[in-house]
């Protein structure tokens, strides 16, 4: 009974469900947990690694230089789940990476488009807008599937401040203060629920961000190899957003900072031999 | 079924050069689809634009709308004068009746007055052929308004449909220099619209050669409290003077009346004959002022 | 190009003015065209150029502010509005048929409370200044404005040049204009009445005031 209405995007089962969209969802259920925390200082974000290992070499991937702040947020890239798609948007992605690569082009390409016709950065929420009308699209025209992948947008404009937002396979997308996809994401929000404070400072933030990442997290002690991490703040001299993509040095001394782990110094591994270039000690930690 | 399902995927990927082009096809999906023949612009699919690079230079180099061109093969001569003005009682709406091409009157008994419907006249002045073509047209479009809208089109909106479709051709030769008058809930309305595309509301217009003179004889009799009477025979003393002055007006004067229940068609009256009636009044008129002016003891009696 | 406009900033303000005229050729057609639109609820513009152009490029422009509003519920801020103009006659300027629009963009940035200006031609040229002209405006006013105008005028002082500039025009240029103002603040687009004695005075006493058509003027004297 099923198959006659699971096997296309575009039909509706008698019960009136697009399976293949619900499909996409649950694939996202199993992916690594991307979590954010909205305060009024700025936005921290989280995200679980699954690829990992020590032979994996990830020297020449887009995350092989992984991290910085503002423009060095651009130069460096991002790693597997986090990504910068303009000068004040970031996003987390959970799901089919090699669909997250699709959307992260498209929206870094609307970005783009924005700011040459309007000179000026795209509005958060006008970004999510484009990316989930696209995602929509595949929910309604046969013959394509949906895109596998759900993504948690942070970001900053001039007309709403810090915004956090939320979009699925199925183009929806809602705004919020704290939120979590991926693996073990009610059991995350739950947490959150909780633990949230309209008037969190960033470090509160942060430390809650993480806190409820390494409850959710299969690992007991977390570290750089498993976590990917990032904030978007205000620059305090320009008031411009400013993003940080945390280097693994950056994200294991905070984290032992929050007595939640991150790899000690010692075992940080002899990674130069993959040929980093250019001495940063962020690259380092990477091929662990 | 391939060409189907190609049909019906394509617009899942929007074609993102353009931003506003994701967009862009939305109201074929809705009420704005063609009727008939009607496109959703509003062109008629038998106005055809010359199928060449670029049609605007080439039908510049061979008409000749502005008389700027004399190498041009298609001259448009043209004169004519035609007024409109708003008053307390209305609008009137008067004209001459001379065909012109060249030095040579072609015609001295033309409608310039075109009867859009029984509630919209419009003048016609520049190129015979386009005014009574796209007023026609324009009556077409009031005609559809009002059977799908069940009520009467206003005259802002006639007017702006005629500008939108003349813009459309603009720069390849049209030449219309218009008046549309009407009734509509908002009371009497008047609009100037031509060829380049400008539409202007209005209490008082002229258009034409000879729009110059009646704008001298108008604008002096003016006031919008005249009585229908005064302000018929101001229209028509304007027609008549300008008539008399240019070369390319005259014959006749149509004069038009609109009320609130629709236009009303005043008369038709000789431009030469009422030339000398006029004199002759007024030379009377004069005499009798010249009288008064003696006894009254007026400055300029007693310089005369 | 009979045209002529004057755009002035100030403190927490901006005014925008434009002749009347309309017609064809050497006719004056009309003396109380409105030639300013307002693009939204803290944007207008001061346009002239090609006849027929002018009013379609405005209604172009209006319905796709209206429709960015819609869409995003928020209107354009104008530094962004202006970027949108700009390319819009950029790109038209190559096409087959170019628009031949100048206009004086002006605007109040709810955000920052901050005034802004925009002098833009058909060239696409655009430029963010204090102060400007197009038309007529350009040969005459401009040097009384480099003369009086000065960073953080009050609003009182932003009519008084506006009149200055005016008067320049009616007494140097051959052609007699009248003219229209508006002045754009936190509060959003008022029509100011020039002809009143106290502008400034008549704004906050009712910003709401409506125009009125009169049902008179043929072609008005010049004031």
């Amino acid at each position: 009974m099923a198959r006659r209405y699971d096997s296309r995007t575009t039909i509706f089962s008698p019960e009136g469900r697009l399976f293949q969209v619900e499909y996409a969802m649950e694939a996202i259920s199993h992916a690594g947990t991307v979590l954010a925390v909205l305060s009024k200082e700025g936005i921290a974000l989280a995200a679980e690694k699954k690829v990992t290992g020590k032979l994996l070499d990830l020297s020449l991937a887009p995350g092989g230089q992984m991290g910085g702040e503002g423009n060095q947020a651009w130069l460096g890239g991002g790693g597997e789940k986090i990504f910068l798609l303009n000068n004040n948007i970031l996003a987390g992605l959970a799901g089919i990476t090699s669909d997250a690569n699709s959307l992260v082009n498209f929206s870094r390409n609307a970005a783009q488009q924005h700011l040459f016709t309007y000179d000026e950065d795209i509005p958060v929420e006008m970004l999510v807008q484009r990316l989930c009308d696209m995602k929509q699209g595949y929910t309604q025209f046969g013959g394509l599937r949906p895109f596998g992948v759900a993504l948690l947008y942070v970001g900053w404009d001039s007309l709403h401040g810090f915004q956090l937002y939320q979009s699925d396979p199925s183009g929806n997308y809602s705004g919020w203060k704290a939120t979590c996809i991926g693996a073990n994401h009610s059991s995350a929000t739950s947490l959150l629920k909780q633990d949230y404070k309209d008037d969190l400072t960033l470090e509160e933030a942060r430390s809650l961000c993480l806190k409820t990442m390494s409850k959710t997290m299969d690992s007991t002690k977390l570290g750089s190899e498993k976590l990917e991490f990032a904030t978007m703040t205000l620059d305090p001299k320009t008031k411009q957003p400013l993003a940080k993509i945390y280097r693994p040095n950056e994200l294991d001394a905070l984290l032992r900072q929050l007595e939640l782990g991150g790899t000690s110094d010692d075992q940080v591994g002899v990674g130069e031999a993959t040929g980093g270039g250019g001495g940063d000690e962020g690259n380092v930690a990477m091929s662990t | 079924m391939d060409t189907l399902v190609r049909q019906l995927s394509r617009p899942a990927v929007p074609v993102h050069g353009e931003d506003d082009e994701a967009y862009g096809n939305a109201a074929e999906w809705g009420s704005m689809g063609g009727y008939g023949n009607l496109s959703r612009t509003g062109a008629i699919s038998g106005m055809t634009v010359p199928r060449v690079l670029d049609p605007i230079s080439f039908l510049a180099t061979h008409t000749d709308n502005l008389s700027t061109n004399p190498e041009a093969k298609i001259k448009l001569a043209h004169g004519t004068t035609c007024l409109a003005f708003k008053f307390r009682g209305g609008i009137i709406v008067a004209v001459d009746s001379r065909a012109s091409a060249g030095s040579y009157i072609a015609s001295g008994t033309v409608k310039k007055v075109i009867e859009i419907n029984p509630y919209l006249l419009g003048t016609m002045a520049g190129g015979a052929a386009d005014c009574q073509y796209w007023e026609t047209y324009l009556g077409i479009r009031c005609r559809l308004y009002e059977l799908r809208n069940k009520e009467r089109i206003s005259v802002a909106a006639a007017s702006k449909i005629l500008t939108n479709l003349v813009y459309q051709y603009k720069g390849m030769g049209l030449s219309m220099g218009t008046m549309i008058a009407g009734w509509d809930k908002t009371g009497p309305a008047l609009f100037y619209v031509d060829s380049d595309g400008q539409r202007i509301k209005g209490n008082l217009f002229s258009v034409g050669s000879g729009s110059t003179f009646a704008y001298g004889v108008l604008d002096q009799g003016y006031s919008y409290d005249l009585s229908d009477e005064e302000a018929q025979d101001l229209g028509r003393r304007s027609i008549i003077a300008a008539g008399h002055r240019d070369g390319y007006s005259g014959n006749t004067c149509n004069l038009y009346h609109v009320r609130e229940n629709g236009w009303e068609f005043i008369g038709n009256y000789d431009v030469s004959q009422e030339w000398y009636k006029y004199n002759e009044k007024e030379k009377k008129a004069l005499e009798h002022a010249g009288k008064a002016g003696v006894q009254g003891g007026s400055p300029m009696a007693v310089e005369a | 190009m009979g045209d002529c406009s004057f755009g002035i900033t100030g403190k927490d303000f901006v005014i925008l003015a434009s002749d009347m005229n309309a017609g064809r050729g050497i006719i004056k057609m009309k003396s109380d065209e409105n030639k300013i639109r307002a693009l939204g609820p803290h944007l207008a513009m001061a346009y002239g150029g090609e006849t027929g152009d002018t009013e379609q490029f405005t209604d172009y422009v209006e319905r796709n502010m209206r429709l960015y509003h819609i869409r995003n519920h928020n209107a354009l801020l104008p530094p962004a509005a202006s970027a949108w103009i700009r390319r819009q006659l950029a790109q038209s300027l190559r096409s087959r048929k170019p628009y031949a629009v100048n206009l004086l963009l002006g605007g109040f940035d709810t955000t920052t409370s901050l005034p802004h200006l925009y002098w833009i031609d058909y060239l696409g040229t655009k430029a963010d200044i204090p102060y400007a002209a197009h038309g007529f405006g350009m040969y005459v006013a401009l040097s009384t404005m480099d003369k009086w105008w000065f960073e953080g005028m009050p609003k009182e002082k932003g009519v008084e040049l506006l009149r200055k500039c005016i008067n320049e025009v009616q007494s140097r240029i051959v052609v007699q204009f009248n003219f229209n103002c508006i002045l754009i603040d936190a509060d959003g687009v008022h029509q100011l009445d020039l002809s009143a004695s106290d502008p400034i005075a008549d704004l906050s006493r009712a910003p709401e005031k409506a125009e009125v058509e009169v049902p008179n003027p043929i072609i008005a004297a010049p004031a």
